[in-house]
This record gives C-alpha cells, structure tokens and sequence, in this order.
C-alpha cells in the first residue's frame, strides 16, 4: 500500500528490479532503471530550486523520457502538469502562466517555438542548451540514482490536468496522491491487475487514462508500452502494434476501437494475449461494441465513466447476453469506493426512470480548480442531503436515469460541453477563439452527432460589414488558439446567423441546418 | 504521371493543415510528424481521394510509405494511373 503515487514504483523497484517498466519506441527501462533516473531528475529539480508543492510542465511527444518525467517531478515534491505537445503555443503559454510553473520539461524543438516564457528552469530531454537556464538531459547523470528524502503527504497536488474552459480559457483540475491512489486501488482490485501484465498507453498523458496506464502497472510491477503518436494514426499498424507488443489489457476512447474495427482488420489478428479492453470518453455506439465482442470474444470488456474532476466514478462491465436488446450501454455503478447521487433540479434525488443530474463524493473528487475559487465553488456544492457531513459533492452537468438493473444511463449534459474522439470540448471555448478575430461579428460552433467520432464540429461565422476572409483563414487563426482537436472541421460564413425569439443564436436551427 | 495531382496537394494545405496554423508545406515533409495528417486527417484524406480520382484506397494501402508526405500520396495516385 501507499500514500504517495512515486511509492508505487519504489515498491515494484525492490520487488523486481530488473522486470520491465516501460516501453516506447523501442526503447525500454527497467524498473531499477526507471527508479534511477527518475531520481536522478528529483534530485535536478531541487538542485534548481524546486520545493514542494511546484508545478513542473511536461510538454514533449511520449518516450520512456515521459514516465522519469512523471516521477521525476513527484520524487521532488512537486506537482507534474502535462501539457498537449500539439497545442499550439499559446495555449500553452497562457497555462504556464497560470499555473507559475517552476519548471519546464521539453524539447530544445518545442521551446523554440513557445516564444517568451516566464519558467525558470527548462530540462532538455532533447537538444542543447541555449542558455543558462537550460539544462541537457545529460546533467542527470551525475546526481544520485536513489531518491531524494521523501516530503509530502497524500492530500498534496500530484498532477494538474488542463481542460477545455467554456469561456475559452483553459481550467487545471487539481488532483491529489490520495485522488489517484483511491483511482489505481480501486483498478488495481477490480482488473485484477498483476506483473505479468502489459499495459497499453493510448491516450495523451494530459488526458487521465493514462493514470490508469501508467500507475496500473507500476503499482504491480507490470510494463506500460506507449504507442508513438505516429503509429496511432494507421490503424493497420496499430493493430499490429498491440499484437506485437502482447498487450493484456487496453484502455482507450471507444473511436480509437471503432477506428480499429472498421479500418484496422482486427478479426484477423492474433490478440491471444489480450484479456481486458476498457474504453471511457465517450458514449461506444452499441452496433460496433457488438461487433467488437464479436471479435473479441474471450475479452473483459469495461464501460468507464467519469469525468477528469473524479477520474472513473460508476463502471459497467459489458454483459453479452444483455447485448443485443440493449439500446444504450449503461454507465453502471458507483466505483466500490465512491458515492454517486443523481438529483433533481430541486436537489432531491430521483427515481427510477426519471433523469436527474449525476453528483459524485468521495477520496477520488478533485479539491477544485487551480487558481479558481468561484469555478471550483459552482462544480464542488455542499450536499444538501446530508448538510452535517459538511462534505462538498461535484456536479458533473452529466443528466443520468437508472435502469431497471439499477445502473446509471447516460442521457446527455445540461451545457455545452460535448466530446469529440474522447476529448472533452466547451463549444464557448472555440467560439471565444473564433471571436478574437478582428473581422469576426458573430460566430457560432455546433456539434454534428458521429457514430465514429463522437461528434464532427462546425462553425457558423459572420464577418463585420466590408470584411473578406477565406473559412481556411479562419481554421488558421483558431489553430493559434485551441487545440487541432478544437478547430472546426469546416466554417460556414453567412451574412448573419439565425436567431430566436429572445435574440439569441438560434443553435437548434444551425444544429437542423448542418445536419440536413 | 499522367493524371493532375494537384488536387492532393491543394486538399492538405487548404483542408487539414490549417488545423494545425501552418500555411506551407514542402513536399517531403513529414505529414505525421507535423500533425497535419492525424487519426481524423487520414480518413478524411482517403476519402477525398477516392472520391476525387475514382480509386479505391485499401485498409492495409493506408500506411505511412503511402500518406507520409505529399510526394508519397502523389505516387500512390499516380500508381493508379489509367
């Protein structure tokens, strides 16, 4: 057991030093090598000044580099912020400066490309340094291979994940040791994880699958392999990838699976090893989740639910039998160690059949925003239910209903939030974009429901009187603000946009409009 | 090389790299790489082309040796000539 993410590996370290941690690019690092470094990088960190309770950035494509960085930072003290090594440099400049990051980890490529930036210290994993503040990657090697004193107790920030905000400005949830510990026990238990495990990584590491990926394995001694962002955009290859790699468990977003039943010829492949598929995001369209048992049929398969402020909180393990009548694969149950409620507009909680608004509590719930006590005061309320715990619920904004099995359904959100491919999207945060433009009057972003992606985004925009400008333009200038994932796929421009009666964009007509 | 593949050309730069805020690209530069062509990008890609040049693209064609760059998506059209 432990208190601390960074005692997972001290644990696994000393139990088999010489199994393998982790993989990336053909490259791997033992769990003595992992320990090593990983230390060695603590140990730079407070050389340089780092104290606990510091963010440190990591912003660099995935590598065994990612996971010394994780642990690195958590060995020092300090708080890891995973930035989107796609975003664009704005993006992640203004969440530097949000969160005062202390340090960077990058690429002497990616630094160059950020402009002016207000850290400290830079650690090179690649290149060299061009000045003082920059250190090669090569200046770990004379720091001691065992880690520093511990400091730090289970309630202290681990990592910060950024999401998209609805007023365009990006929001840090806050997650605690005691946050993903309670996430990794529950894992742990329930997968029945063990060191004979391969555990795929996916997802970006600012997205917290990776919690699972990376602190499932290192909590039992078994290996995480990342897959290079390159071979995740061939499906045939990442196909081949998990079959070569002899990955037993896979965690992902239900279209990184529809995108490798349909164009990855997964019936045909040899994934004997494969025991577990988890998939979370995203609602999994149910006529290719009957596919994809149909191809796995020996395989665990898991709907997770939650959102980044709670990790998982319900699961669903896919029943076969049930499949087939099933119109809507449920969310499941609260997770052993959560509470959910789902309530009313009035805050009472509601039957069977009828929709209420799912509410979460317990050790996994964020504490709350970074640098933002009025958004973390509306998502974390106090319970009214049960005002003597004087314990705070998160509002999820996610509208459930319970089954006749008493499992959550997901029906929907009570905003503008959507997801596209997994990724979690504010429309406000891309129309904010789209309204930094000088020739933009008004603009509207609407989500087209997709059966692969989740969902397609477009925008409707209307320049000012006298203005011309291409919708490629547009795409241009959106991209040096919100992520690719972000960018409307086309623009429309109108002379105006529809509106109601109360003078507002009329998004219903435009949702009609762009779906005809 | 007997058919226009400027189309192809004129679809990445003005469909899928604006996306990621780049105006120009070479045509040996590394579409995967640079983010231009991601998991979205490439169906979209394909789709293009066998509406546009009335081929038909294989899941197994859809690798990096044929969508790398602009130069190897050019080929592979090209190798459909007729």
């Amino acid at each position: 057991m432990a208190f601390l993410l960074q005692q997972l590996l001290e644990a696994s370290a000393e139990r088999s030093p010489r199994a393998i941690a982790v993989q990336a690019r053909g490259r791997s690092l033992t769990y003595a090598e992992l320990r090593a470094r990983a230390s060695q990088l603590a140990h730079l960190l407070r050389e340089r000044g780092v104290v606990r309770g510091d963010r440190v950035g990591l912003l660099f494509p995935k590598s065994v580099e990612s996971v010394i960085a994780m642990l690195g930072v958590l060995q020092a003290g300090a708080v890891y912020v995973p930035l989107d090594p796609h975003a664009p440099a704005r993006r992640v400049v203004g969440i530097t400066e949000n969160c005062g990051l202390r340090a960077l980890i990058t690429s002497a490529d990616r630094l160059a490309m950020l402009g002016e930036l207000a850290v400290e210290t830079v650690v090179l994993v690649s290149g060299e340094p061009r000045s003082a503040r920059e250190i090669a990657w090569t200046a770990l090697d004379v720091q001691p291979t065992t880690p520093p004193p511990q400091l730090g107790i289970e309630g202290d920030l681990a990592y910060i994940l950024y999401t998209s905000g609805s007023t365009g400005q990006p929001k840090g949830v806050m997650l605690t040791h005691r946050n993903a510990l309670t996430f990794v026990d529950w894992c742990v238990s329930t997968f029945q994880l063990r060191a004979e495990d391969r555990l795929s990584n996916h997802a970006p590491l600012h997205f917290d699958l990776s919690v699972l990926d990376v602190y499932g394995a290192l909590a039992v001694g078994a290996t995480v392999s990342m897959v290079p962002e390159d071979v995740a955009v061939f499906p045939g290859r990442l196909a081949t990838w998990i079959e070569e790699q002899a990955i037993t468990v896979w965690y992902s977003v239900p279209s990184a699976l529809v995108y490798l039943l349909l164009h990855g010829e997964l019936g045909t492949r040899h994934l004997d090893h494969l025991r577990l598929v988890l998939f979370a995001g995203e609602v999994f369209p149910m006529k290719y989740l009957r596919q994809l048992a149909d191809v796995l049929p020996s395989v665990d398969l898991y709907n997770l639910y939650g959102p980044t402020e709670t990790n998982v909180c319900t699961y669903h393990r896919v029943d076969r039998f049930r499949l087939a009548g099933q119109e809507r694969l449920p969310i499941g149950r609260a997770c052993e160690n959560t509470e959910t409620l789902a309530l009313d507009a009035e805050g009472r909680p509601v039957g069977s059949g009828e929709t209420g608004e799912l509410f979460v509590r317990g050790p996994s719930v964020t504490p709350g925003y970074w640098g933002d006590p009025a958004k973390t005061q509306r998502a974390l309320v106090p319970n009214a239910l049960q005002p003597q715990l004087g314990e705070r619920l998160y509002r999820t904004g996610d509208l459930v209903t319970l089954d006749e099995h008493g499992e959550y359904l997901f029906l929907g959100r009570r905003d503008n939030q959507v997801k596209s491919r997994g990724y979690r999207i504010e429309l406000g945060d891309i129309e904010a974009a789209l309204y930094a433009h000088p020739a933009v009057q008004e603009a509207a972003v609407i989500a087209i429901p997709d059966v692969e992606l989740g969902s397609r985004l477009r925008g409707f925009v209307a320049l000012r009187g006298g203005e011309t400008l291409t919708a490629a333009t547009l795409q241009q200038h959106c991209a040096r603000i919100v992520p690719r994932y972000m960018v409307p796929e086309a623009i429309e421009l109108r002379s105006s946009l529809p509106k109601t009666s109360t003078g507002k964009t009329d998004r219903t007509k435009l949702a009609a409009e762009a779906e005809a | 090389m007997d058919r226009d593949t400027r189309p192809i050309r004129a679809f990445i730069v003005e469909r899928l790299a604006p996306a990621t805020g780049r105006t120009q690209l070479h045509d040996d530069e590394d579409l995967i790489d640079t983010g231009v062509v991601d998991s979205l990008g490439i169906f979209q890609l394909v789709a293009f082309l066998e509406e546009r040049f009335g081929i038909a693209i294989a899941d197994g064609e859809i690798t990096p040796d044929n969508f790398g760059t602009i130069a190897r998506i050019e080929q592979l059209v090209a190798s459909r000539g007729r």
